[in-house]
């Protein structure tokens, strides 16, 4: 899979490498070209009604509102979080309902008054589904989100003294002059794409979207650095709903005919997600693009193609066209293809070396230097009790019990398939233990899931980098969470405070010049420093590496070492495994050997590669000889 | 008594070809990890396809299952080939988003061919039922869920019994690996998603005899199906039939003593209510995450 690209380690190789074009990019042509066209668009759409008394065209637009508002707030669950919902069209249908059963209940008021209820119902269904995703993902979720749409739509079937069941309710016709009968529906729908597209620009820049997308790269991993799961996906489902339940109230009221049929038809909610992809799934105005090609499409389906057989096979043929053919959808797609032009003849950073480091201001900055009795023995700050976790009839960890002293690099090695990782694992929750006791200065965490250990201060690498691969190196690192709250999740991710806090932290692992490349480009090597830095965003007490020393360069291990000594230095307690033992022997002290999923010795170095169950287990004679015969530390390739 | 004897009875033939349906389904997506959301509408082709056999050339529907499930394992082994190959390695959730999209030209395409009416396929036996004590066995029912179980048996045997069965569990447990001891994984995913749409065709036929069907059928199928092998456990066929059988009794006994207006409810309840608190099905085994994926 990585296949370690080693960088050049030749001496005195000089030069930072540039970064991407991250200077150029506010005075970028481009991208006043593409401001441009936004804002001729948005002038056109305004100004739509004065220029044209056409009712097609009218109807064409007011639709295609429709759409866009559904497609851009799918954008922010489907988009950023990796959840595709093939049952967003129940909240359009639920936010027509709304309207239609309050204004017939109510019939004194005016009906715009149940446009933002409709927006809370709209929120609260969201909640629902948002729960719903909080146990199933991926295909699974796909397919909840149908039987969601389906559900709703046998309810307001059934549910006759309600809906009228499949009778459907008529709403009050519109009080207002006939010749602008459209116009306030017109305008009520660009007001709210309007503040539908701000809320979607907003989370961009957020700590939230950060985390929505490192959601969507690897859950698990999200969670070990600090990504409250259920709150993050919880918020993002009401947010991409809300708009949505308003709009479709609004769409309820122009059509002022409700049916379930029409209302919660499968092909509204496909008709949703094609234009999300078209348009371009993460982006901001990729789904309205797609809204307003799709809907149109839908309208000649409709009018010049025959409907009905027509539009299942244009929709359902693009459908699939666009899933194999254009995934990535159109506005990415450009944006790729200017990316490229302009970088065409530049070389890239390959090969680069990895910088020496800096230091650690904001780290020592905050450090306060512990007194510490010199002959007291250190506090345990972590402490692992009879943990044990089995898979089957296979028990991975059995019973496994160590402790951590604070301010300690404490060792951790044993055979392959020992439980080492799988302890690492319970200690995190990456996994859960079935029994067990974990505590960290003092406080059991083994009932806790990992983002709550992460804000407690444990920070955790994997032994194969976990990285989020689609987002830039600066990215990875800003999306670590230190501690939850909601004011956290607005903060401004990409710039300010957090971008240079984590630029410091690249910086010291030497991988700053990296900052504008994605991290899937970067070699194994890169991509464990990365990690580093990512886990020092959390500001950690306690680290757990995971073989640090694994399938990198002699270099690169000594810089690991050093940085390892230094972080501890600062107050950083260390737990590793590793299986290079010189590396091991020479940093650890105490050092445990798991065994069978036991902790079988524990001990200092020289213990430890004295104890003939150890050697018997794990280091082998061999062991003792080589020891014996080079003085050199010997380095594992 | 003998009310409730006959519904269990029905309930229990209805459950079999309900299990041969969904076999299919599972067993692609266990083999490929494919959820194919186009199952009910190659089911519902099926349907069609057996209808013109009966209706213009004369065959008993229950023989036309056979040539019929030969039909639909090409056009399976084609849509593998053609569509789903391409986006292998692409998230699971495209190949939903793709099957579903299938789903709906196969829709659209049936629309076009055989019309929106509804649509029955009544052989001369349709009427007719056996007669045991108070108990009533319409014959369609008892012939086509014999002809489920038989057909469901066979694709058994296959699976366990033969070297193209072994390649296939090969392929599905480990399908770099299975290339290196000399399986062509990609001819095994084209026969399985082959298989696995015949299956669906053979229960496509049979059903045709039971009850009317239009082109949007598909959607009740497939949400059946998926409630089927979502609550037996996804990827496991010993799942899908008891998941088949649970779900074959729970339909008739709901609409005969509740309402058949909320038996419409059931599949998308049961597929809720599982994945929520059950997401491994009854017999599926929750995957290990934590393994490292070299």
């Amino acid at each position: 899979m990585n296949t370690p690209r080693r960088p050049r380690s030749a001496p005195g190789a000089a030069g930072t490498p540039k970064g991407m074009n991250a200077a150029t990019k506010t005075t970028d042509p481009v991208r006043w070209v593409g401001r441009g066209l936004v804002a001729l668009a948005g002038l056109l759409l305004v100004c739509f009604p004065l220029l044209s008394d056409d009712i097609y065209y009218q109807n064409m637009i007011i639709l295609s509102l429709v759409f866009a508002v559904g497609a851009s707030g799918l954008s922010i669950i489907a988009g950023y979080a990796g959840y595709i919902s093939l049952g967003q069209g129940a909240f359009i249908g639920v936010g027509g309902y709304t309207i239609g059963v309050l204004a017939t209940k109510v019939p004194g008021a005016s009906a715009w008054w149940w446009v933002p209820v409709a927006g809370v119902v709209g929120g609260l269904l969201a909640l629902v589904l948002g729960l719903v995703s909080l146990r199933s993902r991926g295909p699974s979720f796909v397919i909840i989100t149908v039987a969601f749409l389906f559900l709703v739509q046998v309810i307001a079937v059934n549910w006759v003294s309600l809906t009228g069941g499949t009778a459907g309710v008529t709403l009050p016709l519109p009080t207002w002059d006939r010749d602008i009968l459209n116009w306030p529906f017109h305008y009520a729908l660009v007001a709210i794409l309007a503040v539908q597209l701000l809320m979607a620009w907003w989370i961009r820049r957020t700590k939230l979207r950060m985390g929505l997308i490192a959601i969507r790269e690897d859950e698990t991993k999200a969670a070990t650095i600090g990504i409250n799961l259920p709150v993050e996906k919880v918020i993002a489902f009401v947010a991409s709903s809300f708009f949505v339940g308003m709009a479709g109230a609004v769409y309820g009221y122009y059509l002022t005919f409700i049916d379930p049929r029409g209302m919660f038809s499968i092909l509204l909610s496909v008709q949703i997600v094609l234009a999300l992809l078209i348009g371009g799934k993460a982006s901001l105005w990729g789904p309205v693009l797609g809204a307003f090609i799709i809907e149109p499409l839908n309208e000649i389906a409709n009018n010049n193609l025959g409907g009905g057989n027509t539009r299942l096979f244009l929709f359902g043929g693009l459908l699939v066209a666009v899933v194999i053919f254009l995934p990535q959808g159109i506005l990415p797609a450009i944006e790729e293809l200017i990316d490229k032009a302009r970088n065409r003849g530049k070389a890239g950073l390959s090969g680069a070396r990895i910088g020496t480091g800096g230091s650690l201001a904001s780290l020592t900055a905050s450090l306060t230097i512990a007194e510490r009795e010199p002959d007291a023995a250190p506090r345990p700050l972590l402490e692992v009790n009879g943990l044990t976790k089995s898979f089957g009839g296979f028990t991975a960890v059995d019973g496994a019990s160590l402790v951590v002293p604070e301010g300690s690099i404490t060792g951790l090695i044993g055979p392959n398939g020992s439980g080492k990782t799988t302890l690492f694992n319970l200690i995190d929750d990456t996994i859960r233990a079935d029994s067990g006791e974990v505590r960290l200065a003092g406080e059991r965490i083994d009932g806790l899931p990992s983002w709550s250990r992460a804000h407690r201060g444990l920070g955790r690498t994997f032994q194969i980098t976990r990285l989020f691969g689609d987002l830039t190196v600066l990215e990875n690192v800003v999306a670590a969470q230190r501690s939850f709250s909601l004011a956290q999740l607005g903060r401004i991710a990409v710039s300010g405070p957090e971008a240079s806090a984590a630029e410091e932290l690249l910086e010291y692992v030497g991988m700053r010049a990296y900052r504008d490349q994605k991290a899937r480009a970067l070699s194994y090597g890169q991509q464990k420093m990365v990690e580093l830095a990512q886990v020092l965003m959390l500001d950690p007490k306690l680290i757990l590496l995971d073989e640090p020393a694994g399938g990198i360069n002699p270099v690169l291990i000594d810089r690991m070492g050093e940085m390892i000594r230094e972080l501890n230095s600062y107050g950083k307690t260390f737990l590793i495994v590793e299986h290079n033992m010189p590396f091991v022997l020479g940093l650890c002290d105490p050092v445990h050997v798991l065994s069978r999923g036991r902790t079988m010795a524990s001990g200092t170095p020289e213990e430890i590669q004295a104890d003939p169950a150890v050697i018997d287990a794990y280091l082998g004679d061999d062991f003792l000889l080589d020891a014996a015969a080079d003085t050199e530390p010997k380095v594992s390739l | 008594m003998s009310e409730l004897i006959q519904n269990l009875v029905l309930g229990l033939l209805l459950g079999g070809v309900y299990a041969l349906a969904a076999a299919g389904l599972s067993l692609i997506f266990g083999v490929m990890r494919v959820i194919n959301i186009a199952h009910g509408a190659f089911l519902v082709l099926a349907a069609f396809i057996t209808y013109t056999l009966w209706h213009a050339v004369g065959l008993d529907p229950l023989v036309a299952t056979v040539l019929t499930m030969v039909v639909v394992f090409a056009l399976g082994w084609l849509t593998y080939q053609a569509l789903v190959r391409p986006i292998r390695t692409a998230p699971m959730s495209s190949t939903v988003l793709l099957t579903f999209g299938l789903a709906l030209v196969l829709e659209g395409a049936m629309g076009e061919i055989w019309g929106n009416s509804s649509t029955a396929i009544r052989p001369s036996y349709a009427d007719e039922s056996f007669t045991l004590g108070a108990i009533f066995i319409p014959k369609a029912q008892l012939y086509g869920g014999l002809l489920a179980i038989v057909v469901l048996v066979v694709l058994w045997l296959v699976l366990t019994k033969t070297w193209l069965g072994r390649a296939i569990r090969a392929a599905a447990a480990n399908p770099a690996s299975a290339e290196l001891v000399g399986i062509k994984v990609s001819a095994v995913a084209a026969t399985v998603f082959g298989l696995g749409i015949a299956a669906a065709g053979a229960g496509g036929s049979i059903t045709g005899v039971l009850y009317p069907f239009v082109p949007g059928s598909h959607y009740q199928w497939i949400a059946r199906m998926l409630a089927i092998v979502v609550l037996g456990g996804l990827g496991s066929l010993n799942g899908a039939v008891l998941g088949a059988v649970i779900f074959g009794l729970a339909e008739v006994l709901t609409s005969a003593y509740v309402s058949p207006e909320w038996a419409t409810a059931v599949p998308y309840a049961i597929v809720f209510a599982v994945l929520l608190f059950r997401p491994q099905g009854l017999l599926g085994t929750r995957l290990r995450e934590d393994a490292v994926m070299a």
